[in-house]
């Protein structure tokens, strides 16, 4: 569970503060796999962003005692310069893994991308980007994985053991993804936050949530 | 972390050709090519100092605040990637950079006495105590200047440009190729409120007494480094949360 205690996030622009939320009391579910869906630009990043703690709410709090991993997308945290190796003892070193040289070959093996793990990012694929940065993540115990849509590209067997390993994790963790494919969230996800003007509500059943968000969509 | 952050910067930074040598190797170039050309142009001795090392202490000087100013500006904006880990904030980068920077200057100045060592150039320096200090405090001063021109370029982008123009005549106005020794006393009031003067000066006359320290004062550099600390890092403690999401 993740408490949202009055909270507040604007961002300045020329027409002056625009709020996204506006004293939000919500109680974030995290027993099971969470998506959030929602229009573009109504938040859902920021959210998710705010709840990783990469960026900080102007009023309120977030809290909640679980470890939550970064906002895995695409780019974070990646340096194009550095190989798969180097930025994966990178993120290991930060998240205080262990045993290095035990995670790098594990998120290795995860990966799949064979001899360019020891080649620079720059090099990579989007495909490839978003495998490595996966295995970074997956290779890691958090309490709560937050995804975003990009990670979820890869190809058909990758995105198969990826669907596996996060339903190996969610035995005892949660999953709170961000995505528009509603075919992503049926594989991924059981329930669902809609979020809209600033406001969040809570389907525990999917099918449910994604009814009433494409409903308002039209 | 900061280690973390400090092995990932060295990756980085080098990862031309030349490699990490370039950074030691060309500062010394700079200030080895720059001496030996107002050595052919004016005489041996300034002030009782020999030429060469009079002019290895104005350029150390110039080039460790601003190499420290420069780097340290840019580090928040550079590391903006990173701050999608929360265990990331913008201050470590900060700390990084100024912490690597302190590594090349150093290594720069060993590199530079060996070299003096080896041209029989040697000489007795006065008071290293006092040599040490204004190279720590300098070294303060530049990282705190640095982190607040980070934090107004990640409001106002376009600072980098009064940043530029800022420090292109510090070379000119910090007594880096002359002594204010060499300036009609009435004109001082227009060099010593640059507390690169005043450091530069200090640690001339720190390696030789004769030099002399008139004019210059510590406790100058000392008030402001402190006053420029202070405010650098008030301003950060207010102001790291928005930075990170703009």
């Amino acid at each position: 569970m993740i408490k949202l205690v009055n909270l507040t996030k604007s961002y300045s622009s020329q027409l002056g503060p625009q709020y996204i939320f506006r004293g939000l009391n919500f109680n974030f579910p995290t027993e099971n796999n969470v998506a959030i869906l929602g229009k573009n630009g109504a938040g859902k990043s920021t959210l998710f962003r705010m709840l990783a703690k990469s960026e900080y709410p102007d009023r309120g709090q977030i809290l909640t005692n679980k470890a939550m991993s970064w906002p895995v997308a695409l780019q974070t945290g990646i340096h194009p310069q550095m190989t798969g190796r180097e930025n994966t003892r990178f993120i290991g070193r930060i998240n205080n893994v262990r045993s290095l040289t035990n995670y790098e070959t594990r998120v290795r093996e995860f990966a799949e991308i064979g001899k360019h793990f020891d080649l620079p990012v720059k090099n990579y694929s989007s495909g490839m980007r978003a495998k490595l940065v996966f295995a970074c993540c997956m290779n890691i115990d958090f309490d709560i994985y937050l995804i975003d849509e990009a990670t979820s590209v890869g190809d058909p067997m990758f995105r198969k053991k990826a669907r596996a390993a996060l339903k190996e994790k969610s035995q005892t963790a949660g999953v709170i993804m961000v995505s528009h494919e509603l075919d992503q969230i049926r594989e991924f996800c059981t329930s669902a936050v809609i979020i809209e003007d600033g406001e969040l509500t809570y389907y525990s059943d999917l099918e449910e949530g994604i009814e009433a968000y494409t409903q308002g969509a039209t | 972390m900061i280690f973390a952050l400090f092995l990932r910067e060295l990756q980085s930074k080098f990862n031309d050709k030349f490699g990490l040598s370039w950074a030691f190797f060309e500062p010394f170039l700079f200030i080895f090519v720059l001496s030996f050309l107002r050595g052919i142009i004016s005489g041996d001795m300034v002030h009782s100092i020999p030429l060469f090392i009079f002019m290895m202490i104005g350029l150390v000087g110039l080039r460790t605040m601003t190499g420290c100013l420069q780097d340290v500006s840019v580090s928040i904006k550079r590391n903006k990637p990173l701050y999608a880990f929360r265990q990331v904030q913008p201050m470590a980068a900060v700390i990084t950079s100024g912490f690597l920077e302190l590594c090349i200057k150093s290594v720069v100045i060993v590199l530079l006495a060996i070299a003096l060592y080896l041209m029989g150039e040697s000489f007795e320096v006065n008071d290293p105590l006092l040599l040490l200090s204004l190279f720590a405090l300098l070294w303060v001063m530049s990282v705190a200047l640095g982190l607040i021109f980070a934090i107004a370029a990640a409001f106002v982008p376009e600072i980098d440009k009064i940043k530029a123009m800022l420090l292109r005549p510090l070379m000119f106005i910090s007594c880096v190729f002359y002594s204010l020794q060499d300036i009609p006393e009435e004109y001082w009031y227009l060099l010593t409120w640059n507390p690169l003067v005043h450091f530069i000066e200090l640690a001339r006359y720190a390696c030789f007494e004769s030099y002399g320290s008139r004019g210059v004062s510590l406790s100058y550099v000392l008030e402001l480094t402190v006053v420029l600390t202070f405010f650098s890092l008030a301003l950060y403690h207010i102001t790291w949360k928005r930075v990170l999401s703009r």
